[in-house]
């Protein structure tokens, strides 16, 4: 005699009732999986959208840097962090910063020139594809500037403007030089946007007479790589260097993403709980209409534990059962969404951002083993649980009363 | 003759003040071991209540109860579910069987509960079922049973773990008299192969007299106890 077979009999000793409540239980987990599964879409996308523009997993900087962005503060052994990164299969760029004063015409702004490698670039981060208006840098130097969106309307640059670059140089001199536009960037974030000058890195040691020195290098694993294990690849290279995962970089965008799981739990809770009182009135029903049975059962020297064992299963076996089609539907919903997603662009013309971060406007959901394993096992506990009251009550009657119950 | 069930000045009231019932009143009984023993007596003179504080199944007010050697009114519940389980079998009057178990199911259920492995089970269960005459029927639902049959799997049960005693009350009550004269025969042929102790409640003669000893019960006292033929209605 298989308990679980028995509770499969029981279960379906009310089919109509047994079906409200599975279909009750199979939304619930169908509903979970697939907003589950968009809420991680989105934050992966978020989370992506944001690192593989141009941050990447991880940075190495100098200790002491990214307070004062000082132009004598820079990486000592650039070269040795690049090669254990692009060893670990991890793509890294790395990049010089200046400020300087940038003018186009009677128009000048102040400017962060980036000194970057574009080959490098173009292989590690999305941001060399992410052109409004003409090209990026090629790989060699010829004096061409790609300007963020705002400084280039600022300036009233175009593609083709020459622009005039002002600078203190690393050796005290005044720095200035001739460029031209090759393109302008999308919107990628307010930092770049405003004051984004993006040059060739041999222009930008010509302008600085930098000395070949380094800020930063961006670490990008595409995916392959968590942000902690380039990371670690970067720190085994990068000695006294300080290395930073995104989390550490961009702390509001790691906030949200934590914001996200508790929003996901507290939506979450609602729907455990109308599953778990649906089960619980569901077996609290079923266990009335079969006192006589239990009052049976203990006469013929069922002990209370037995039965409280026998009404559990019978709602794991309902919890199964119901899960297995909410999974099936959440499953099916989920990768289509995965597939085809939401296409916000009828709701937003422009490129959607979010604290300095662009959004891609097809909404796409993000499904995963834990996505669906998660509400499923969840849901399980809840049925179990809420079965454990009309188990006890079940459990507790005395077998007279309950022979003699009518 | 060794006493299997011994009662001593055993009470039992039910309420309280003015509205006390007095189901039992100074009863004092012994049923020996291989007894096929019938309790009568007018509804509400205390039948089900005698069977149930022998049991175990309800306490008595006062007195004390003895199944099998040992003291069942000092028990603690959970050893009671033990004795129930080990010692005594039960049938009751109707709706005996657990309407998702198949026949074979519930004959089987007592063994289960004792932990007795599947293959002994097995073996078990199909020679009793043959006995009580439901060969074949195994896979039968209660439902898809007659009353008759219902009774002999509910016996099958009762006996299947050889109690030292089978308490049924009324058991033939929800059945015609030509079967329950068979589920008569059948607990009189259980009791002589398999030594069987029977204790059982009934309002019909026929069933009376085919006991080894009756017992009349008149408001909860014991009125009568001895050979059937020598009471006369
Ligand atoms: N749970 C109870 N609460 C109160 N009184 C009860 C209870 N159970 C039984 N009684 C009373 O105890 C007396 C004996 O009842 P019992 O059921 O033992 O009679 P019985 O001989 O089995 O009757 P019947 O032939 O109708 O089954 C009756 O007066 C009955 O009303
Ligand atoms: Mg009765």
């Amino acid at each position: 005699m298989n308990t679980f077979r028995i509770g499969w009999r029981n279960i379906w000793r009310n089919g109509k009732r047994t079906w409200i409540t599975v279909v009750a239980i199979a939304l619930n987990t169908a509903i979970l999986i697939v907003s589950y599964a968009l809420m991680q879409g989105m934050m992966v996308d978020m989370v992506d959208n944001a690192t593989r523009m141009v941050v990447g997993d991880a940075q190495v900087h100098a200790p002491g840097y990214r307070l004062d962005q000082s132009m004598y503060k820079c990486i000592k052994e650039p070269e040795k962090i690049v090669d254990a990164a692009r060893k670990a299969g991890i793509q890294a760029a790395a990049r010089s910063y200046g400020f300087g004063l940038i003018s186009s015409g009677s128009k000048s702004a102040g400017g962060i020139f980036w000194g970057v490698d574009p080959a490098a670039e173009q292989k590690s981060f999305e941001l060399s594809k992410h052109m409004l208006i003409g090209e990026y840098l090629s790989a060699e130097p010829g004096k061409n500037v790609v300007l963020g969106q705002k400084l280039a309307k600022s300036l009233h640059a175009d593609v083709g403007s020459e622009i005039v670059a002002v600078v203190q140089a690393a050796d005290g001199s005044l720095g200035n030089e001739l460029f031209t536009v090759c393109g302008i960037l999308k919107v990628a974030g307010e930092k770049i946007d405003r004051g984004g000058a993006i040059i060739h890195r041999a222009d930008f040691e010509e302008l600085f007479v930098s000395g070949g020195r380094v800020h930063e290098i961006a670490l990008n694993a595409w995916g392959k790589l968590s942000a902690e294990e380039v990371a670690g690849v970067a720190s085994v290279a990068a000695g006294d260097d300080e290395v930073k995962t995104w989390k550490q970089l961009m702390p509001l965008l790691f906030e949200m993403v934590k914001m996200f799981d508790v929003a996901i739990f507290i939506f979450g809770l609602v729907f455990f709980l109308a599953a778990g009182l649906g089960v619980m009135n569901t077996m609290l029903m079923a266990t009335y209409e079969r006192i006589r049975e239990f009052g049976i059962q203990k006469a013929m020297g069922s002990t209370p534990w037995r039965i409280m064992k026998d009404v559990s299963i019978e709602a794991f076996v309902m919890a199964v059962f119901s899960t297995l089609i909410g999974a099936a539907i959440g499953v099916a919903a989920g990768l289509y969404f995965q597939e085809y997603g939401i296409n916000l662009e009828a709701m937003a013309r422009e490129t959607i951002t979010f604290s300095g971060i662009a959004f891609d406007p097809l909404w796409r959901a993000t499904l995963s083993g834990k996505i669906v394993m998660l509400p499923v096992f969840v849901m399980w506990i809840i049925c179990v649980v809420a079965a454990l009251y009309p188990a006890g009550k079940a459990a507790r009657l005395n077998p007279v009363r309950a022979m003699t119950h009518v | 003759m060794e006493a299997i069930v011994q009662l001593e000045d055993v009470a039992k009231d039910y309420g309280q003040g003015d509205l006390t019932v007095h189901a039992l009143r100074g009863v004092d009984l012994s049923i020996q071991k291989g007894d096929l023993a019938a309790v009568a007596g007018p509804s509400g003179s205390g039948k089900t209540t005698l069977l149930n504080v022998i049991g175990g199944l309800d306490t008595p007010s006062a007195g004390r109860v003895w199944v099998d050697g040992k003291e069942v009114t000092q028990m603690s519940r959970s050893k009671l579910s033990k004795l129930r389980l080990n010692r005594i079998g039960f049938v009751f009057q109707a709706y005996n069987l657990i309407p998702v178990l198949t026949a074979y199911e519930n004959a089987e259920y007592v063994l289960m509960l004792q932990g007795m492995p599947a293959k002994e089970r097995r073996e078990k269960v199909m020679d009793l079922l043959k006995q009580v005459g439901l060969e074949g029927m195994d896979k039968r639902f209660p439902r898809e049973l007659s009353g008759g049959q219902q009774q002999r799997v509910a016996i099958a049960r009762a006996i299947a773990a050889q109690p030292a005693l089978v308490l049924a009350d009324e058991p033939t009550a929800n059945v015609d008299s030509k079967t329950a004269a068979a589920l008569l025969d059948l607990m009189v042929r259980l009791n002589e192969e398999r030594q069987a102790t029977f204790l059982f409640s009934t309002h019909d003669q026929n069933v009376m007299k085919r006991s080894k000893r009756l017992i009349l019960l008149k408001d909860g006292m014991i009125d009568h106890n001895g050979k059937p033929e020598n009471i006369e209605h």
